[in-house]
């Protein structure tokens, strides 16, 4: 093993002192003179024409500035989707409408002075609405006469709006239907996931202005500024040479942020007062009018012969993508990709779905993109199954999971809304992962427990295991531009996007680790599109495995150069010189520092600027694997769902920064305990959201959380930088499924609608009674 | 928000002077946890505000003889750390300790707990069991009242527009009764109460009960006394029949409605088992 100085430590993170000491990091860290304030009027009617909207009233207050609406805007079709060109999404936007979609759906924006006249200004914005039938239920969706959602001609991209069908699929490997006739066990049932937001910390914001050279700058909360970049561009028809977007800091994205959803607004006022302009969503407007995570219904059927050995799987997808399409049928080919191929010794495999419009707000990316419905599913009828044949859930899952050196027909068949990549899997810890996890949770002897405590509770534990992929193949690109300073310093430019989740840190950990010298002596510049070569963007898990690859293969010919400097300086081969610490060694021991180096090739001999660039392109989605235990308590007279223990054994190859992987881990695992136990917006039959606020969407508090062990399990994936597979995304899959598989050890109920409230979880069990 | 005028007298004479001269006019202000809120919203406009916080009057703790004397500006915070409340009545200790969060619970006040008249709100069914009463003041006198009989409805108390809550007394209960405070909440903080309930009980040396008071909130337009469920229990001793009994019998004496929160029928049958919980928390606590 070669031993490695800077991958494997924890550093700390680059920009966390001047995160905890409140710098101006942030987009709204940041105000500019005259500039606007935007405020947007959102849709009061689910579905309905706009016959006309009366702006006189607004005008007139002081202080308005500009009012846009679908009269005054270009009408070009578009995706919100922050995806690669062309993007997968449907093309079933536009600026503003002259038909609104859902409670929420944009109508109008005010810019004004300041906000309290904005606000004003919206109010008194009057609109005649006629309305039309609309659609609530996504079974209703694809009904013959239902409501069209998306008539207009412009459309592109989706399946069938004409029965409001943005995808649709029907992928058959072998004949299920006779596999599950002939096998010994069967396991089948209805999984229901519900809508969540994101909740980040920082809600969607974006400040632009233009620059000296009349350029469009845009300042934006965003998980892809490149991407960004391009929609503007084509959007308000302006030379991509002509907008430059900014990310600064942001507080959080999880998703939601891969998304365009005020970038346009902003620059069109900025573009046509020529002063600068801001829009910030509230917490509600977070909640209902940036995006959600996507409802599924979902339908799987096992087959098992009489060893336990899985023959044929099928899994019925009814996905609500809401008004609009974006990131529909990529999160819904996802829900099949990121699940099937775990259990690839079944031969018989059906994925069919329908991914409908409905009249609600809008679901888009969300960590687990897809695969986090698809687990609850998968990983519950596993313990059906195994509940059938008496068979102990560990095993059954040990006789059928994908190991080391194993395919799975799903990857080449199901890939970013279209086919995907042959891959062969490279590295796979899934096996420890098991092995550790069940002995850290004790899962043999908590087993043998007895399930009832006293009258009114029970005990009991569930466990599952999950893959993810690390990135997009073949899709997605990634650079990175390295550079030394005369004092042997480097800036390492970016456009992964860092946003909040350490990449930085850990891109620059890679850079240190194969040049030689301390992560302390990079600054990191995360992202500018005047200045950062391109990159996809925060998602896709892909950050540390692809970003990591360009900034490696900078690091190295970066290297080359020093050395080769360094070379000529001692008169030597540069392959006899070792880099240590920031100082270069020949074989005699005679050192330079890169301090030496760097003020040689500036200004003494041999002139040249070190530096380099580099991309990558992933050519496979190395899957990290994770294995979730956890014991809860339930109230039988309450339906209060108590996790006590929560182990994690998860391999997302090396490390590169062993803290940041765990706290991605803990953050994912948080946010799916959530989403397992509370998380849920609501709606009235009007389709109003009842609780977009956090008085009644209750995110959970450290006092909800059970005691959480988190095992790394380290392997080497052969194509990530230095051994490392991404971790983002992976661990949200696991608390719906293993909370209702332990919730079914300790009742016999199992709980198929998410999430499992007191209240829910109490009703299924009186009903059981 | 809209601009308001604001009175921050240090004299409850000067205030109750205000009340008098802007009748009906004026939003009064304890610990603004509420009122902030719903002025940020929009919900509440006042053009003129009254703020309490300098008036010490409103501010103190005291025992007198045999009862406890709780002014209205004291914060949640402060009866959690009151020496003398969590000797002689932990129940509203408990209560207030499960009101919101560390900052709530620094600004919040226990009059404004009762004034704001929330059917959830905390504090107020121990204040029920405790047999507490509310002393009013306007220019034209002092009344006193029992607790139950200062609330109207949801958001609605006696309190004349003139009058302000100037005083909470109860007798300290002797000797020690068995008590506790239970919720239900959608998490373990930082949740309103889909049902909340004080328990109060003197048992004899065969441990059977011979007095009890049970307060339940968020299952009625005001907090509710469950008196036949305590009459039942006068007499027996918590076995596990008796209180499946009594826990049957809370659920026909509350009336609650459905909301974004919880069903009526989850409230009415989950109001019986904080009997249950509570009951086995004090058992647990006693032996061991």
């Amino acid at each position: 093993m070669v031993s490695r100085t800077v991958v494997g430590q924890s550093v700390d993170k680059l920009d966390g002192p001047a995160l905890v000491t409140g710098q101006a990091v942030y987009t709204d860290d940041f105000s500019l003179p005259g500039m606007l304030f935007g405020k947007i009027l959102w849709s009061s009617r689910a579905h309905a024409r706009i016959r006309a909207i009366d702006t006189f009233a607004a005008e007139r207050l002081p202080g308005i500035r500009l009012i846009l609406h679908h009269g005054n805007v270009p009408r070009v079709a578009y995706t919100t989707a922050g995806q690669g060109f062309p993007e997968p999404s449907p093309y079933d936007s536009f600026i503003f409408d002259r038909k609104v979609r859902f409670v929420g759906d944009r109508v109008a924006a005010v810019f004004a002075d300041n906000l309290i006249a904005a606000q004003e200004a919206v109010d008194l914005i009057r609109v005649e609405y006629e309305d039309l039938p609309a659609i609530f239920q996504p079974e209703e969706a694809t009904q013959p006469n239902a409501p069209i959602i998306h008539d207009e001609e412009e459309i592109r991209g989706a399946f069938d709006p004409g029965h409001n069908l943005v995808s649709h699929l029907d992928l058959k490997i072998g004949d299920v239907e006779q596999s599950l006739a002939q096998a010994t066990y069967q396991a089948e049932g209805t999984w229901i996931t519900q809508f969540a937001q994101h909740v980040p910390m920082e809600t969607h914001i974006v400040i632009t202005y233009l620059d000296e050279w009349s350029r469009l700058v845009v300042r934006s909360s965003t998980q892809v500024p490149f991407h960004a970049r391009r929609i503007i561009s084509r959007l308000l028809d302006l030379p991509i040479q002509k907008v430059r977007v900014i990310k600064p800091r942001v507080g959080g994205g999880f998703g939601g942020k891969q998304e365009i959803l005020l970038e346009d607004l902003c620059a069109l006022a900025t573009l046509r007062t020529r002063r600068p302009a801001r829009i910030e969503l509230s917490r509600k407007e977070e909640f209902v009018s940036a995006r959600l995570m996507h409802p599924m219904k979902i339908q799987v059927r096992l087959g098992a012969d009489s060893g336990g050995q899985l023959q044929a799987m099928e899994m019925r997808v009814l996905a609500n993508t809401g008004a609009y399409g974006t990131h529909g049928s990529t999160v819904f080919f996802n829900t099949g990709s990121k699940t099937l191929p775990l259990y690839n010794k079944a031969s018989h495999v059906r994925f069919v779905g329908d991914v409908v419009y409905t009249n609600l707000p809008v679901p888009g990316a969300y960590r687990g993109y897809g695969a986090t419905e698809g687990y609850f599913a998968l990983e519950c009828a596993m313990d059906q199954l195994a509940a059938k044949m008496g068979m102990d859930p560990l095993l059954l899952r040990r006789k059928n999971h994908i190991r080391e050196g194993e395919t799975s027909p799903i990857f080449i068949k199901l890939g970013e809304g279209r086919e995907g990549v042959d891959q062969t899997v490279q590295s796979c810890g899934l096996d420890r992962c098991i092995e550790l996890g069940m002995k850290a949770f004790k899962w043999d002897e908590k087993r043998k427990n007895p399930r009832r405590i006293g009258s009114d509770r029970a005990r009991g534990v569930g466990m599952s295991i999950l893959m993810q992929g690390s990135s997009i193949p073949r899709v997605d690109m990634a650079a990175a531009n390295l550079r030394m300073a005369e004092d042997g310093s480097f800036h390492l430019f970016l456009g992964a996007t860092d946003i909040g989740t350490g990449s930085d840190t850990i891109l620059a950990q890679i850079a240190a680790e194969t040049i030689g010298l301390p992560t302390q002596r990079f600054t990191v510049h995360s992202s500018d599109t005047d200045f950062s070569p391109f990159d996809k963007g925060a998602y896709a898990s892909s950050t540390t495995y692809l970003s990591g690859q360009a900034v490696y293969k900078a690091a190295l010919a970066v290297r080359k150069q020093i050395l080769g400097v360094a070379g000529l300086w001692f008169h030597v081969e540069p392959s006899t010189l070792e880099i240590c610490q920031g100082v270069v060694f020949n074989r005699q021991g005679a050192r330079l520092t890169l301090e030496e180096i760097g003020y040689r090739s500036y200004y003494l001999a041999d002139q040249q600027q070190i530096e380099a660039s580099a991309s990558a392109l992933s050519q496979a989605s190395p899957p990290p694997f994770s294995a979730h235990f956890a014991e809860v308590e339930i109230d039988l007279e309450t339906g209060i769902v108590r996790p006590l223990d929560y182990v994690v054994a998860v391999d997302c190859g090396v490390a590169i920064n062993p803290e940041l992987a765990r706290g991605q881990v803990l953050g994912s695992l948080i946010n799916g305990i959530g989403f397992a136990l509370s998380e849920e917006l609501l709606f009235s039959s009007r389709g109003v959201a009842l609780n977009p606020n956090f008085l009644d969407y209750k995110i959970l508090t450290s006092l909800d959380l059970p005691r959480i062990e988190i095992i790394p399990v380290e392997t080497n994936e052969p194509t990530g930088p230095y051994g490392a597979k991404s971790i983002g995304e992976i661990c949200i899959n696991g608390p719906l499924p293993t909370l209702a598989n332990a919730i079914f050890d300790a009742t016999g109920i199992q709980m198929k609608e998410a999430p499992f409230t007191a209240e829910r979880v109490w009703r299924a069990l009186k009903r059981n009674e | 928000m809209k601009d308001f005028q604001l009175f921050s007298p240090t004299e409850l004479e000067e205030a109750l002077d205000l009340l008098t001269r802007h009748c009906g006019q004026m939003r009064i202000l304890a610990g603004g946890t509420d009122l902030l809120i719903r002025m940020r919203d929009g919900q509440v406009q006042p053009e003129t505000v009254l703020d309490l916080t300098r008036i010490s009057a409103l501010h103190f703790l005291r025992q007198d003889s045999n009862a406890i004397e709780i002014g209205p500006l004291i914060t949640h915070t402060e009866v959690l750390c009151s020496p003398l409340l969590n000797q002689e009545t932990p129940l509203l200790v408990q209560a207030c300790r499960t009101i919101g969060g560390w900052q709530i619970r620094n600004r919040g006040t226990i009059g404004g707990n009762l004034c704001n008249a929330s059917p959830a709100g905390d504090a107020v069914p121990p204040l029920y069991v405790l047999a507490a009463e509310c002393t009013l003041a306007s220019r034209r006198g002092r009344r006193v009242l029992p607790i139950q009989a200062f609330f109207h409805g949801p958001g609605q108390t006696v309190l004349a527009p003139d009058e302000l809550l100037v005083g909470i007394q109860f007798p300290s209960p002797q000797p020690t009764p068995l008590q506790f405070f239970e919720k239900i909440g959608q998490r373990k903080a930082l949740a309103i109460s889909k049902v909340n309930m004080a328990f109060l009980g003197w048992t004899d040396q065969e441990g059977r009960f011979q007095k009890v008071r049970i307060a339940l909130g968020a299952v009625a337009p005001t907090v509710v006394r469950a008196v036949r469920t305590e009459d039942y229990l006068v007499g027996k001793r918590p076995t596990a029949d008796v209180i499946q009994a009594a826990s049957d019998m809370i659920e026909t004496e509350v009336q609650p409605i459905g909301d974004i929160r919880s069903t009526e029928q989850y409230r009415r049958e989950v109001s019986g088992e904080l009997l249950r919980l509570g009951l086995a928390k004090c058992q647990k606590e006693e032996h061991g």
